[in-house]
């Protein structure tokens, strides 16, 4: 018996030579592959070429590979540098807060511009990966929009101006900077001025009152601004809705709602005199300044209006147990007026802080021991220790403390404040860092990171969607390349089938004699089968030629602005054999029919038709 | 050797039957099957080269040697056609009434195939060596559509013949020429077969040509069965 083996290579062979002696029709047969496969492939190509660069360009872009916090809030030195440690990180550098950031500019003739500083540091890929140096002290890298603005470019100097207002005057420092790069536009279209960490911190301590002595900046420890939640105003007369209303605009304050006595009570512990009206002015979530209650003072004059500012629930630690406080600073004869206990301190002053002043407390009367001093804790952000200068005792339930105290107090409770003894006064602490710009190392590190850093709790602002719209992009594309190509595969399939199926009809009496000199119908089956696959084979070659071939021309000619190593038009090499297989595959299902056929033939009839 | 095989063709409502009492050919005998068109030639031709299913069959062996013997009945009362046709491959020959050769390819490639699919060796000396017996030397490099009728009959014969069959069927393969020629390609068809030792069952309308070399004679006996139904009876003619 002869293998089964060589009898397949037989009918291959037979195939093969019948396609060759009908060579015009099996050029027809390929040509018709090649002309459904070749666009196909262009098609596929396009898209893989089209994705690819974009992603390419998000990969070297740096702004896709940044992560920065949604919100401004503390983030400490050691978490900042755990960050900065995880893998995937190339880049971090801390930030401060927005507010404290913004600084005026100005280049020699120009008026001054308020620009945003950023910080930056060795490794910043923003600066390295857009054609500039990391600057050094004294140097700074501009945004192109801010470079714009100023109308300077590289290598000119312009001049950077920090103001601040205390005890009332406005006071500003100076530091020329040198202009070392510009950066391209691709690096944001703010206008935003980099320079190194130490000097956008100093902007930030010179702003909050301190001097910064290697620069010349004068200054002196930084007093706690007063921040309240609130104002009570007092009125003998009745306040309308228009007057009320009247109180909030342009005084920063968002409410004005009237109180009764037992709300003003729980609210100050204070009893509310017969015969006067009581209204609660507030921001609702918010603080309200000492500015604001200057604005309030300022329109009530005249009214004989009383305005005193009240912290809700506070309350300070003593080694003995808890004391609520509230903050009055009120001049004697208006607390007899009230029927008030009279504070030592006097009234509202954003003048006279001095802590000989400030530390002083009137005690309730069950509570005054004879002791001069008291030593108490109040917990913010972080615990303060204090003095407190035992000033009297009253009636109240609460004890007194000069309403200037309580609003430095209320803005421990989102900055850090500590008690300096040897200056006796109250300090407030560096802002320390508010955010953080960092950098992966390739966009597959952005959402592993921003993943991480969700889970921690931190909302952070990313190009997540940059990189997962180029997905969805892909996507889409994929369907409509993949719809295109059922179409195609649909109409090169009909046309298979048909061609292969006419070969076998034409071919009855031919197949008739091979059966007839021995071959099985099995074998016969595989003519057509074998007819399909090389042309398969055949369209697949010249398709992928056509393919090539047109590839270079578009590339050639839409790629002059793509970099190095870019193409519009590519295809990984896999799909080359990714083609041939499903070709394959078609051509062989298309020619099943064929194959049939041919088992029917049957060689008796066939070998007498002519 | 064929013994009461009964082959019915149904076309639409006519039937024909061939019967075949007993047919037997000996190793190296030439026999002849002479009959009208419709008669049942082809039929009986088809039958004895296993690409017909007899209806009736109650003897049907092929014995070549001793050893070699195929129980052809059997093989298709099993369907088993891959056995019949390794029979066909290895034991067979078949001239056709026009060729048959295979248009794709070239003479010798039709020459070759029968010897490649058995996997005979020698070839391809064997193919120069026929074709120059039967003065077709000239052709093998072409296309059997290049080629006349009498040349195309010839090689046919060779193709028949090259891989050594035991038995050589042949349908009226001359009647594409005319008198003459037909009678100097039975001659050299004859003479092939004798050196080779094998035999010949040889299919013809046309008795002159054959009489004087047959061993053996077959001839038909037709009858109207009935109205739609004819059968024909294929006998031995006495020597």
């Amino acid at each position: 018996m002869i293998n089964s083996g060589s009898q397949r290579m037989r009918v291959f062979n037979l195939a093969a030579a019948h396609l060759r002696h009908e060579w015009v029709l099996t050029l027809c047969l390929v040509s018709a592959l090649a002309a459904v496969l070749a666009p196909l492939l262009i098609l596929m190509g396009l898209k893989e070429g089209t994705i690819e660069t974009l992603r390419d360009r998000l990969v070297q872009d740096p702004v896709y590979r940044e992560i920065r916090p949604a919100i401004t809030r503390n983030f400490d030195e050691q978490w900042l540098r755990q960050l900065q440690g995880k893998p995937g990180v190339a880049f971090m550098t801390p930030t401060i807060l927005p507010a404290s950031s913004m600084i005026h500019l100005s280049s020699g003739d120009s008026d001054s511009e308020l620009m945003d500083l950023v910080p930056t540091d060795s490794g910043d890929p923003l600066l390295l990966e857009n054609g500039a140096a990391i600057p050094q002290n004294g140097e700074c890298v501009l945004s192109s929009e801010a470079a714009r603005r100023l109308g300077t470019k590289a290598g000119e100097t312009i001049v950077a101006r920090v103001t601040r207002s205390r005890a009332g005057r406005l006071e500003t420092a100076e530091e020329r900077l040198r202009v070392i790069a510009v950066l391209s536009t691709r690096a944001g279209n703010l206008a935003r001025v980099y320079t190194p960490l130490d000097f956008v911190v100093d902007v930030e301590s010179y702003k909050e009152g301190r001097g910064i002595a290697r620069r010349g900046w004068n200054g002196e420890s930084a007093r706690p601004y007063m921040s309240f939640d609130g104002v009570v105003v007092l009125s003998e007369t009745p306040l309308d809705p228009v007057t009320r209303t009247g109180l909030v605009v342009n005084t920063g304050l968002l409410k004005a709602d009237s109180m009764t006595a037992v709300s003003f009570k729980s609210l100050t512990g204070l009893g509310l005199p017969d015969g006067w009206h009581a209204y609660d002015l507030n921001i609702p979530a918010g603080a309200v300044n000492f500015s604001s209650i200057k604005a309030l003072q300022r329109k009530l004059r005249g009214r004989g209006a009383v305005v005193f500012p009240y912290a809700r629930e506070m309350e300070l630690e003593l080694p003995n147990g808890q004391l609520a406080v509230m903050g009055l600073s009120i001049s004697a004869e208006l607390a007899r007026k009230l029927d008030w206990p009279v504070p030592p301190w006097g009234q509202l002053s954003d003048r006279a802080l001095d802590s000989g002043r400030l530390l002083q407390a009137v005690l309730p009367n069950d509570m005054f021991d004879q002791s001069s001093e008291l030593q108490v804790v109040f917990t913010g952000v972080a615990r303060l220790e204090l003095p407190l200068k035992v000033a009297g005792a009253s009636s109240l339930k609460t004890a007194l403390i000069p309403a200037e105290l309580m609003g430095m107090l209320r803005t421990g409770v989102e900055r850090k404040v500590s008690y300096q003894p040897e200056s006796g006064g109250l300090v407030l602490e560096r802002a320390g860092y508010r955010g953080f710009r960092l950098y992966g190392e390739t966009i597959d590190d952005i959402p592993a990171l921003v993943e991480h850093l969700r889970s921690g709790g931190l909302e952070v602002v990313a190009e997540v969607d940059a990189i997962e719209r180029i997905q969805v992009l892909d996507r889409g594309l994929s369907r409509l390349f993949w719809l295109i190509a059922v179409l195609g595969v649909v109409g090169a399939g009909a046309v298979l089938v048909a061609s292969l199926y006419a070969a076998v009809e034409r071919e009855r009496k031919d197949l008739g004699v091979l059966r007839l000199i021995g071959l099985a119908r099995t074998d016969v089956f595989l003519f057509p089968v074998f007819q399909g696959a090389l042309i398969a084979i055949l369209g697949v070659a010249i398709g992928w030629l056509g393919y090539w071939c047109l590839a270079q021309v578009i590339n050639s000619a839409f790629g002059h602005e793509l970099a190095v190593g870019q193409a519009i038009c590519r295809l990984p090499a896999g799909y080359s054999w990714l083609a041939l297989a499903a070709t394959l595959a078609l051509a062989v299902c298309s020619s099943l029919i064929a194959a049939w056929k041919a088992t029917l033939i049957d060689p008796a009839e066939a070998i007498r038709e002519e | 050797m064929l013994q009461q095989v009964v082959k019915t063709r149904q076309h639409a409502t006519n039937s024909f039957q061939l019967v075949i009492p007993e047919l037997t050919v000996r190793a190296g005998e030439f026999v002849a099957v002479v009959g009208e068109s419709g008669c049942g030639k082809s039929t009986l031709l088809d039958l004895l080269a296993l690409i017909s299913k007899p209806n009736e069959v109650s003897r049907f062996r092929l014995a070549f040697t001793e050893q070699d013997q195929t129980d052809v009945a059997s093989l298709w009362a099993r369907n088993d056609e891959n056995a019949l046709a390794s029979v066909r491959r290895r034991h067979l020959g078949y001239v056709l009434q026009t060729g048959g050769l295979l248009p794709y390819l070239s003479v010798q490639d039709n020459l070759l195939l029968p010897m490649r699919m058995n996997r005979l060796p020698g070839a391809n000396q064997r193919v120069l060596a026929m074709a120059e017996r039967m003065g077709v030397t000239d052709c093998l490099k072409r296309k059997p559509d290049a080629l006349s009728g009498g040349q195309r009959q010839r090689v046919a014969i060779l193709r028949a013949l090259s891989h050594a069959p035991r038995l050589v069927l042949a349908d009226e393969p001359t009647a594409a020429v005319d008198k003459r020629r037909a009678r100097l390609i039975v001659d050299d068809f004859r003479s092939l077969a004798r050196d080779e030792g094998l035999s010949i069952i040889m299919v013809t309308h046309d008795l002159d040509l054959v009489k004087s070399l047959a061993d053996a004679t077959y001839g038909f006996e037709v009858t109207q069965v009935a109205e739609n139904q004819v059968r024909s009876i294929c006998r031995r003619e006495p020597a």
